[in-house]
């Protein structure tokens, strides 16, 4: 089996290569990318003129909920989801029920994964830096590792206590695991449904103070740097978190971070009359956030594009504000609002969109994803994306199970038509069928 | 869509003295012993999730006054606490058949919520920290009937700003109205932020309280002593305590008023709370008749 995916744009980060060309695939190997010399027996065809042929995007921050809230999300619906957003390699996080907490979890999570009914892309779990995400003590990472973690997070539970942050990173150094850490001062944070500012004060909610972040950041960064530990910071909402770990960087700790595009996108104002779609942790912030936020994504501070993936049921969503949990269905939209928000708006060129929706995930967390280069990966895994594609987000048409979608009826630039991950794993039906041919 | 009454930031100024004009005309009436209009087809659910016997027995008082049926809700005995959503709850009065719902919850927004899966009119009897805008009608009836006015008055809302769902109602309604609003508290009970908020701030009570014609004390929960907001009663009582001492800077005539409860000896002296300038009893009355205004509003009576 030969397919050709011909005459795209190539952008391929990892080797900074952008070029007109075509990739070549046989079975589910990658052969050939850019001129290709032998076209000869090729049995499809994929036109790929004016689109982009990207490596698979890399999602390392998805909530795909199973096992224990399967209501919300599985396996299943949430790796679909994935391949419908161009993605062919996620993270899954630790805080489903019970936790990632044990290689027995690890061995289910990916064997069901790797199962024909699911999405057809790579799952790498992250699992619970400490028992039961209680932040009390280590779980076991070496088993862990040994079962296919590719990071330690407790996520939305972060470890308060320094000590135990500081022997996990130590151990996380032997190990060679990454650390990724939701920053999140508990003691400032304990209540808050939204960003400490204007709107709050005006709604009467209980704010978290963007100070709950940066604490936690800088703590998490200065613990890094001493230690030695890569750390990934996840999910910045802060000009003060950023501006941390710009420092941070520039004395030589190890560390990397993520935003997720509620972030860069929306504001406290969006709360309006107390809309839950809108409850993020850590909390939307103010358009300055934004503003200095777009600027370390420019300058490479803001080293990737994480979805934040978190489904759940309407009607856990539809009850009072303060009662709502965190977070948003965002995995089907993430690239396009990234295109339509930062590329298309010059914020990010072409090949840096790319390399913080592929390369630069797969790097910091040492995945074989987020390149083209023959060999470099299991299969084959690239995305073809049309840059200019405009259409409606609608979240009754999404796979994810949740509806709980604040890029609902938005109209963006830009999509995946397809998602190769070995084989054909998603084709959007406005991927043009006059551009495909088969010929067996 | 039905009229509701959530908050007070939305409405309009003109809305606002509608109903305001409304709980003065029923006051004069109802003490006259005069028709009011009868809305005897109507039940109104009484839906207090968070206790408050005053508020409920007021709205209970209006609803009597118009003729309407109230259905009480006891809702530690009723589905909430077996795990219904709120969702739920109000969708099963909507098709009871209830015409109107009050409503008072811990959560701010809650009765905006109701009202979407209502279907029928709403009145917030306050949420969370966020609005209690019956209670500030009724607060601006009694300035109106002590000053006579309330546009180019001077008012100090002093206290638990922060935390206070009358201050914020207070506040909005005011200065819609033409007041100079004036919010009074230690920082720690003050907003961070106030660019979305009416009036001044103060942390100063005698620079709060200077030439000022109305002051409104708020209630001092406990639990912000547990919190360490404040250090405690005794301190906050010597630096906020409205007595005559301190309203030496306000106007001669300034009134005191206060929503209840009241903690006597904290935010108010004994000899203020009942003394001359206070209107608190007042407050309490016309409570009633800006209820009444409401549900007569709500039903599509005025304004």
């Amino acid at each position: 089996m030969r397919t050709l995916l011909r005459n795209g744009r190539i952008i391929d980060p990892s080797q900074g290569l952008d070029i007109v060309g075509s990739v070549l695939i046989e079975d589910d190997q990658i052969i050939e990318v850019g001129e290709i010399g032998d076209v000869s027996d090729i049995d499809e065809v994929y036109d790929c003129t004016d689109f982009w042929i990207t490596p698979g995007l890399v999602d390392m921050h998805v909530h795909l909920r199973e096992p224990g809230q399967e209501h919300k999300e599985t396996i299943q619906t949430g790796t679909q989801a994935a391949a419908a957003g161009g993605y062919t390699t996620i993270c899954c996080m630790p805080n489903t029920n019970p936790p990632l907490d044990n290689p027995a979890i690890i061995d289910f999570i990916l064997d069901k994964s790797a199962s024909p009914e699911a999405g057809g892309v790579f799952v790498a779990p992250v699992g619970a830096l400490t028992k039961g995400l209680q932040g009390l003590e280590l779980s076991n990472l070496g088993a862990m590792k040994r079962a296919g973690i590719v990071a330690a997070s407790d996520e939305g539970f972060p470890v308060q206590n320094s000590q135990l942050m500081t022997d996990a990173m130590e151990f996380c150094v032997q190990l060679g695991l990454p650390i990724m850490a939701h920053c999140d001062d508990a003691s400032l944070s304990e209540g808050g449904v939204m960003n400490d500012g204007a709107v709050s004060a005006m709604l009467g909610l209980k704010g978290t103070p963007r100070t709950a972040e940066e604490i936690a950041t800088m703590r998490n960064c200065l613990l890094s740097l001493h230690t030695g530990c890569p750390v990934h910071i996840m999910r910045v909402s802060t000009w003060g978190a950023v501006e941390i770990i710009r420092l941070m960087k520039s004395l030589g700790a190890p560390v990397t971070c993520e935003i997720c595009p509620m972030h860069f996108t929306f504001t406290e104002e969006h709360i309006g009359d107390f809309d839950t779609k809108f409850k993020m942790q850590p909390p939307l912030r103010t358009k300055v956030d934004i503003e200095l936020l777009e600027q370390a994504l420019q300058d490479g501070t803001i080293d990737c594009i994480a979805s934040d993936h978190s489904p759940h049921a309407s009607h856990e969503v539809d009850v009072p504000f303060d009662e709502a949990p965190f977070g948003a269905s965002t995995i089907e939209a993430t690239l396009a609002v990234t295109l339509t928000n930062l590329m298309h708006t010059g914020i990010l060129s072409p090949m840096e969109t790319i390399n913080k929706l592929s390369t630069k995930p797969a790097q910091i967390l040492h995945l074989d994803a987020g390149t083209l280069v023959p060999g470099e990966t299991p299969v084959a895994q690239l995305t073809v994306i049309d840059p200019n594609l405009e259409w409606k987000f609608d979240r009754h048409k999404s796979f994810s199970k949740s509806k709980n979608a604040p890029f609902h009826n938005m109209i963006f630039k830009g999509k995946a038509v397809l998602t190769f991950c070995g084989g054909e794993i998603y084709r959007d039906q406005r991927f043009p069928s006059e551009r495909y041919a088969i010929y067996m | 869509m039905p009229l509701n009454l959530l908050g007070i930031r939305t409405l309009e100024a003109d809305q606002i003295s509608a109903l305001i004009d409304l709980g003065r005309d029923f006051k004069q009436r109802v003490r006259a012993d005069e028709a009011v209009p009868n809305l005897s087809k109507k039940v109104v659910g009484m839906l207090f999730f968070e206790n408050s016997t005053r508020t409920r027995v007021s709205f209970e008082q209006a609803a009597f006054y118009l003729g309407m049926r109230s259905s009480n809700f006891a809702t530690s005995a009723s589905s909430m606490s077996k795990g219904e959503t709120l969702k739920d709850t109000i969708l099963t009065l909507r098709h009871e058949r209830l015409d109107g719902l009050v409503m008072r919850h811990k959560s701010g927004g809650a009765p905006v919520l109701a009202a979407k899966h209502f279907g029928g009119p709403v009145i917030n009897a306050g949420d969370g920290q966020h609005e209690h805008p019956t209670q500030a009608l009724a607060d601006a009836v009694t300035i109106l009937e002590r000053k006579g006015r309330i546009e180019g008055l001077k008012v100090a809302i002093v206290g638990d700003v922060k935390h206070s769902r009358v201050a914020r109602s207070n506040g909005w309604l005011l200065e819609k109205l033409g007041a100079e609003v004036r919010f009074v508290g230690p920082r720690t009970l003050l907003p961070t932020q106030t660019a979305n908020l009416p009036g001044t701030f103060y942390d100063d009570l005698d620079e709060g309280l200077e030439e000022v014609d109305v002051v409104i004390c708020l209630r001092l929960q406990k639990e912000r002593m547990e919190q360490g907001m404040i250090g405690s009663v005794g301190e906050y009582a010597h630096m906020y305590q409205i007595n005559a001492e301190r309203l030496r800077v306000a106007e001669a005539g300034c009134i005191v008023m206060h929503p209840g409860p009241i903690n006597r000896g904290v935010e108010i002296d004994d000899p203020t709370a009942d003394g001359d300038r206070s209107a608190i009893t007042s407050q309490i009355e016309n409570g009633v008749f800006v209820r009444m205004a409401s549900f007569y509003w709500c039903f599509g009576g005025g304004a």
